[in-house]
C-alpha cells in the first residue's frame, strides 16, 4: 500500500505547489504603483453563462480596456480577474477565497447570483474586502458593500404603488419563479398591498427551468386581472407571454419585472410581445441616442466588433465607470478604506445612463427607481418618467431621454 | 516510516500553507468521504446512485439547523447524529429500491436527489429555502473552529479516521460481500449472502459517510442553499469514483482530489474547463475503465511487488448487477 | 379549464416523449443508455440555427440540412464512442454518453454562446378554439409528428426483417451473430435513427422552449416519460410521455406550489416501486 500512498502524496504536492502561486508584493492589497487588480467570481457556464459573459467579458473589461488606453486612473491600470462557478455557491467560495488570498485583488467586483454571492459575504467581510457592485437584486448591506440595481423589494413597492395609485388598478395578481428572485418580489407585493388593505388577487409559482406553465396561466386567467406582474427569466417570461396570447387574454395587463424587462424577452417572444409593460432599469442599450449610451456602443465595437448590445453588458461597463470613478476620486494614496470613503462622497453623479447616483455612508444604493415600458415594433418605448418611492409616495423624474 | 513522515507533514502543512489552499484540502477531504460512500454503493455493490447530492444536502442542513436550535452541542456529537439520520434516510431508501434493477436504481435514486433539493427549497420555514441558511461555528468544548485552518483540525482526524473504518469494512466478509453482490446478485444469493439485508446496508452505511461528510461541508462552506446539492453536483460525485476508480477506497479518494483539484486548477479557463472534464469522462471510460487505481493496480503487479491479499486495491469493472453482456 | 390543462400538457407531453423515443429506441437495440440524447437535439438545433440565421440560408433546406447532420450525428457517436467499449458493461456507455453530454454544451456554448435564440416553426402559429378549448397549431404539430414517429417505428420493429434483426442483436448480441446477423451495422443503424428522431425533436422542441445550451436538459424528463410508459417500448414512451406532461400540468391546478414540483418525482418513484417496467413494458428474464 505504501507505494499507492506514495504516489497520492506526490500528486497532492503537486496540486498544492501549482495552486499556491502567489503574487508579487504589493503596498495596499491588490494596488501597486501601475496597477489595480479586481476581480470576481461568476457564472461563465450553467444557466447564467450568457449574462456572465457579457458581464465581464463585453461589460468591465471593455470600459477596463478604454479606460487604461487613456491611462488608467490616477496612472493606474485597472486589472479584472474572473473565475467560473457556474452558479454553485460551493465554487463561489473557493473562487472569492482564492481571489483574495492567491491573487490577492483589491476589491470584489461583479460577482453574479444571489445564492453564491451570499455565501460569500460573510468571509469577505472577515476579510475587509470591499463587495462592489454585485450582479443581483436582493437586499444586501454591509460598510464594505456597495449594491447596484433597484433592489427586489423597493422595485415592487414603487410599481405596486404605481399599479394602485397611478393606474388605479385593483386586481394585481403574479406570476413568479420558484426561488428567491421571485419570492423576494411575492413577499413584498403581499406586504405592500397589505399596507394598502388590499391583497395579491391571485399568485401562481412556476419552477425554474420549466417548460410549460399553461396550468398557472389558465388559473390565472380566471381570476380576471387588471395586471399580472411577470417575474420570471426571458424563456419561460416569453412562454409566458404566448401562453396568454393563446388564452385569448385581453384585458389583464402584463408587466415584466426588472430583470425581465430584456430585449431577449422581447426576441423570444417572436412578436407576441407587443403591448406587454415592463419596469425599466435601463434606457435602451441598442436605441437610446443619450451621449453616454452612444460611447457605450462605440467602446462595444470597437474592442468586440459585431458584438450586439445588451443590458448586461451594459452593466458591466457602467459599474466599471462607477468604481473607476471611486477610485479616481480616491486618489493617489488608494487604500481600501479610502476607496469606501470616496464612493460615499459621490453625490449626484451625473451619468447619462441611469438617474445620478448619490451615495453616503448609510447609503450605498446606486440605483432606487426605474422608469415603465411598453413594447411597440419590438422596442421597449417609456411611458413614463423615473418613478421612486420618496416618504412612501410615488415620485417622478423627467426621463432625459 | 515515510508514511509516518508524510502524515506528520500533511498534519503540519496549515502552518505554512495559505487559507485558500487549506480551505481546499478540507473540501478535498470532504469530497473524499462522499466519493468512500458513493463507491461502497456503486462500486462495491454496483448499484448507481445518481442523488448522493441529497444525502450531502440532508447531512449538512440536518448539522446547520442542529446546530443552530442546539447550540450548545459540540461538533464532534451533531456530525455523528447528522450521519446517523443521513444513514437511517439512506436505509429507507435503499428497501424500495431491492427490487430494482440497474438503470431503474438510477433514475429512483435521480428522482430522490431531485425530491430532496426541492424540499429544502419549499420547507423554507425549517431550512430558509433558497435564502440560504448561514451555519453555526463548529465548536468543542469552548474552542471555535472559526477558520479554514482551525477546521483543519476538525476535518482531517475525521476524515482519517472514517477512511480507516472504510478500509475495514471492504476488507472483512461485509466488504466480500458488497463485491460477490456486484459480481451477481443470482451467484451471491447461492453463496448465502443475504441480499436484501447486505444490498440495504450499503445504502445506509453510504449515506452516513456522505451525511457526515455533509455536515463537515457545512462547516467549511459556512453559507449553504440548494444551488449546492443539484443534480450536476451529484454527477461530480459519479465522475469522481469513475475516475478515481470503482470498488477502491483509494480510488476514492484520488478521485475526490484529482475532480476538485482540476477543477480549481482550471477555474481561470471557464470555456474550457467542461470541456475536459467531458472528454476526461469519455477517455477513461474508454481507456480507463477501472480509473486511476486501477491502473495503480496493474502498475503495481507489473512491476512484480507481491499483493499481500488485502482487499484494498483489488478492481473489479463496474458494472450493473443484473448480468452483463459482452460481445 | 380542466380540459384546457390536460390538453397543453399532451403537447408538453409529446416534447418529452420525442426525447423518450430515443432513449427507447436504442436500449430496445442495444440495451444502452444514451445520455446524450437530448444533446444531440441541441447540436442538430444549433446546426439548423447556423445555416438559416448565420448564413442566411433559406429555412426548409437549414432544417433539412440539420436532420442530415443529426443522422450523422448519430452514426458519429456509434463509431466514436459506442464501438470502442462495445464489450464494456453498460454502465461505462452510461458514462461515456453522460461526457458527450457535457462535451456537447461547452462546444456548444464555445461556438454559440449560451445565449437563448428563438426558432422559427414550420407550423403557422394560430390558435384554433375548439369548444371551451384553446389550441395552438404548433401544439398540433408536435403531437402529429410525435404519434406519427411513434406507429412507424412501432411497425418497423414488428414487421420489417431489419427491425426484426435489431430486436434479436439487443436480446443476445452472440445469438444474434450465430443467425447472421451483422451486430455492428445493426448498432449503427439504431444510432442513425436515434438520431434522426433527434434532430426532428429539435426542429419541433425549439420553437416551443426555445434554442440555447441548456436544451437538451429535457432529456431528463424523457428518461421519467420512459420508465413511467415502460422503459424500452416504443409504444410507452409516448404514452409516458403525454401522462408526465398531463401530470405536470395537473399537479399545479390543484396542488399548492409547496408539493407541486414533487409530485411528477413521487409517481415516478411509485411506478418504479410498484411495477419498475413501467405501464407497457415487459419483464426481462435474466440468464445467469
Amino acid at each position: 500500500m505504501s507505494a499507492n500512498i506514495k504516489i497520492v502524496l506526490i500528486i497532492l504536492s503537486i496540486a498544492l505547489i501549482t495552486l499556491s502561486g502567489g503574487g508579487p508584493a504589493r503596498a495596499e492589497v491588490g494596488v501597486t504603483d501601475k496597477s489595480i487588480l479586481t476581480g470576481c467570481s461568476n457564472s461563465f457556464s450553467g444557466p447564467l453563462a450568457f449574462t456572465g459573459m457579457e458581464l465581464v467579458k463585453y461589460g468591465i473589461e471593455i470600459y477596463f480596456n478604454e479606460i487604461n488606453e487613456r491611462g488608467g486612473v490616477n496612472g493606474r491600470k485597472l486589472i479584472h480577474k474572473s473565475y467560473d462557478d457556474g452558479y454553485d455557491p460551493t465554487k463561489a467560495v473557493a473562487n472569492t477565497k482564492r481571489l483574495v488570498e492567491e491573487d490577492k485583488v483589491f476589491s470584489i467586483l461583479s460577482p453574479q447570483g444571489t445564492s453564491p454571492i451570499f455565501a460569500t459575504v460573510d468571509y469577505l467581510e472577515q476579510q475587509k474586502v470591499p463587495l462592489i457592485f454585485p450582479f443581483q437584486g436582493s437586499p444586501l448591506s454591509g460598510k464594505l458593500i456597495f449594491t447596484t440595481f433597484t433592489t427586489y423589494p423597493r422595485e415592487t413597492e414603487i410599481v405596486v404603488h404605481w399599479f394602485v395609485k397611478t393606474k388605479g388598478w385593483k386586481k394585481i395578481g403574479m406570476i413568479y419563479q420558484d426561488d428567491k428572485y421571485g419570492l423576494t418580489y411575492r413577499e413584498t407585493a403581499v406586504e405592500t398591498l397589505k399596507g394598502m388593505g388590499m391583497e395579491l388577487a391571485a399568485q401562481e409559482s412556476v419552477k425554474r427551468g420549466a417548460i410549460d406553465m399553461s396550468a398557472q396561466m389558465a388559473k390565472l386567467g380566471q381570476a380576471d386581472l387588471d395586471v399580472l406582474m411577470v417575474i420570471l427569466v426571458p424563456g419561460p417570461g416569453a412562454m409566458a407571454i404566448k401562453e396568454s396570447k393563446k388564452l385569448g387574454w385581453t384585458k389583464t395587463k402584463l408587466v415584466s419585472a426588472g430583470p425581465l424587462t430584456d430585449e431577449k424577452f422581447i426576441i423570444l417572444s417572436g412578436g407576441e410581445g407587443e403591448g406587454v409593460w415592463g419596469f425599466s432599469l435601463w434606457p435602451d442599450p441598442v436605441h437610446s441616442k443619450k451621449p453616454a449610451m452612444v460611447e457605450y456602443r462605440k467602446n462595444l465595437e470597437k474592442y468586440a466588433p459585431g458584438h450586439v448590445p445588451n443590458r448586461y453588458s451594459l452593466f458591466g461597463y457602467f459599474y466599471g465607470r462607477l468604481f473607476a470613478e471611486g477610485v479616481k476620486r480616491a486618489g493617489k494614496d488608494l487604500t481600501r478604506d479610502q476607496l469606501i470613503k470616496a464612493l460615499e462622497g459621490i453625490k449626484n453623479w451625473e451619468n447619462g445612463i441611469i438617474s445620478p447616483v448619490t451615495f453616503s455612508p448609510t447609503d450605498h444604493e446606486a440605483q432606487k427607481d426605474g422608469f415603465m415600458v411598453e413594447v411597440r415594433e419590438n422596442v421597449f418605448k417609456p411611458i413614463s418618467g423615473w418613478i421612486s418611492l420618496e416618504g412612501g409616495k410615488l415620485a417622478e423624474r423627467p426621463l432625459g431621454e | 516510516m515515510l508514511l509516518v513522515g508524510a502524515g506528520v507533514l500533511f498534519f503540519l502543512s496549515p502552518l505554512v500553507l495559505g487559507r485558500y489552499m487549506v480551505f481546499i484540502l478540507n473540501l478535498f477531504a470532504v469530497y473524499a468521504l462522499v466519493s468512500i460512500g458513493l463507491n461502497l454503493v456503486m462500486g462495491y455493490t454496483g448499484q448507481i446512485s445518481a442523488g448522493h447530492a441529497g444525502f450531502l444536502a440532508i447531512g449538512a442542513y440536518f448539522t446547520a439547523i442542529v446546530g443552530t436550535k442546539m447550540g450548545w452541542m459540540p461538533a464532534l456529537l451533531i456530525l455523528p447524529l447528522a450521519g446517523l439520520f443521513t444513514g437511517l434516510i439512506g436505509f429507507l431508501l435503499g428497501i424500495p429500491i431491492l427490487r430494482l434493477k440497474g438503470f431503474y436504481i438510477a433514475m429512483a435514486t435521480l428522482a430522490f436527489g431531485v425530491v430532496v433539493g426541492e424540499i429544502i427549497l419549499q420547507w423554507s420555514g425549517l431550512t430558509h429555502g433558497d435564502d440560504g441558511f448561514h451555519v453555526p461555528r463548529a465548536a468543542l468544548a469552548g474552542f471555535v473552529f472559526n477558520s479554514d485552518k482551525r477546521l483543519f483540525y476538525l476535518v482531517q482526524p475525521i476524515t482519517l479516521g472514517m477512511v480507516l473504518v472504510a478500509r475495514n469494512i471492504v476488507r472483512r466478509r461485509v466488504g466480500r460481500a458488497f463485491i460477490a453482490i456486484r459480481q451477481s446478485e443470482i451467484a451471491s444469493q447461492t453463496m448465502g449472502i443475504h441480499l436484501a439485508k447486505y444490498k440495504t446496508s450499503a445504502f445506509a452505511v453510504s449515506a452516513f459517510y456522505t451525511g457526515i461528510a455533509g455536515g463537515l461541508f457545512a462547516f467549511v462552506i459556512t453559507h449553504i442553499s440548494p444551488d449546492s446539492f443539484n443534480l450536476g453536483v451529484s454527477i461530480d460525485f459519479i465522475a469522481m469514483i469513475v475516475i478515481g476508480g470503482m470498488g477502491s477506497i483509494l480510488g476514492s479518494i484520488i478521485g475526490a482530489v484529482i475532480l476538485t483539484g482540476l477543477q480549481q486548477l482550471l477555474t481561470g479557463l471557464p470555456e474550457v474547463q467542461m470541456l475536459i472534464f467531458g472528454v476526461a469522462l469519455i477517455l477513461f471510460m474508454i481507456f480507463m475503465p477501472r480509473g486511476i487505481s486501477g491502473m495503480l493496480f496493474d502498475l503495481r503487479e507489473k512491476l512484480g511487488k507481491s499483493g499481500n491479499g488485502e482487499g484494498k486495491g483489488k478492481e473489479v469493472n463496474g458494472t450493473f448487477p443484473d448480468g452483463m453482456k459482452r460481445g | 379549464m380542466l380540459l384546457q390543462v390536460i390538453l397543453s400538457g399532451m403537447a408538453t407531453g409529446c416534447i418529452y416523449s420525442l426525447m423518450a423515443l430515443g432513449l427507447a429506441l436504442i436500449y430496445k437495440s442495444t440495451e444502452h443508455v444514451n445520455f446524450a440524447q437530448g444533446d444531440m437535439s441541441m447540436i442538430s438545433g444549433f446546426i439548423a440555427f447556423t445555416f438559416f440565421q448565420l448564413l442566411r440560408f433559406p429555412l426548409v433546406p437549414s432544417l433539412l440540412i440539420a436532420l442530415l447532420f443529426s443522422v450523422g450525428l448519430g452514426l458519429l457517436m456509434e463509431r466514436l464512442l459506442v464501438r470502442p467499449a462495445i464489450t464494456a458493461p453498460h454502465f461505462n456507455i452510461f458514462i461515456i454518453t453522460l461526457g458527450a453530454s457535457i462535451v456537447m454544451q461547452s462546444l456548444a456554448g464555445l461556438l454559440w454562446s449560451y445565449d437563448q435564440f428563438p426558432f422559427p416553426t414550420l407550423f403557422p402559429n394560430r390558435t384554433i378554439s375548439m369548444g371551451t378549448v384553446r389550441v395552438n397549431t404548433v401544439n398540433l404539430g408536435i403531437m402529429g409528428v410525435t404519434a406519427l414517429l411513434m406507429l412507424f417505428l412501432y411497425l418497423f420493429f414488428k414487421y420489417t426483417k431489419v427491425g426484426t434483426a435489431m430486436r434479436a442483436v439487443s436480446q443476445s448480441q452472440n445469438a444474434a451473430l450465430l443467425m447472421g446477423i451483422n451486430v455492428k451495422r445493426s448498432f449503427a443503424l439504431t444510432w442513425a435513427i436515434s438520431g434522426l428522431i433527434s434532430g426532428t425533436a429539435a426542429l419541433l422542441i425549439a420553437p416551443v422552449i426555445f434554442l440555447s445550451t441548456r436544451m437538451g436538459l429535457v432529456v431528463i424528463n424523457g428518461f421519467a416519460a420512459a420508465i413511467l410508459g415502460g422503459w424500452g417500448s416504443i409504444p410507452g414512451a409516448v404514452f409516458g410521455g403525454i401522462g408526465l406532461g398531463i401530470l405536470e400540468n395537473v399537479a399545479p391546478y390543484y396542488f399548492p406550489s409547496q408539493i407541486r414540483n414533487i409530485i411528477p418525482f413521487a409517481v415516478l418513484v411509485i411506478v418504479l416501486v410498484i411495477k419498475p417496467t413501467g405501464m407497457m413494458g415487459e419483464e426481462r428474464r435474466k440468464r445467469v
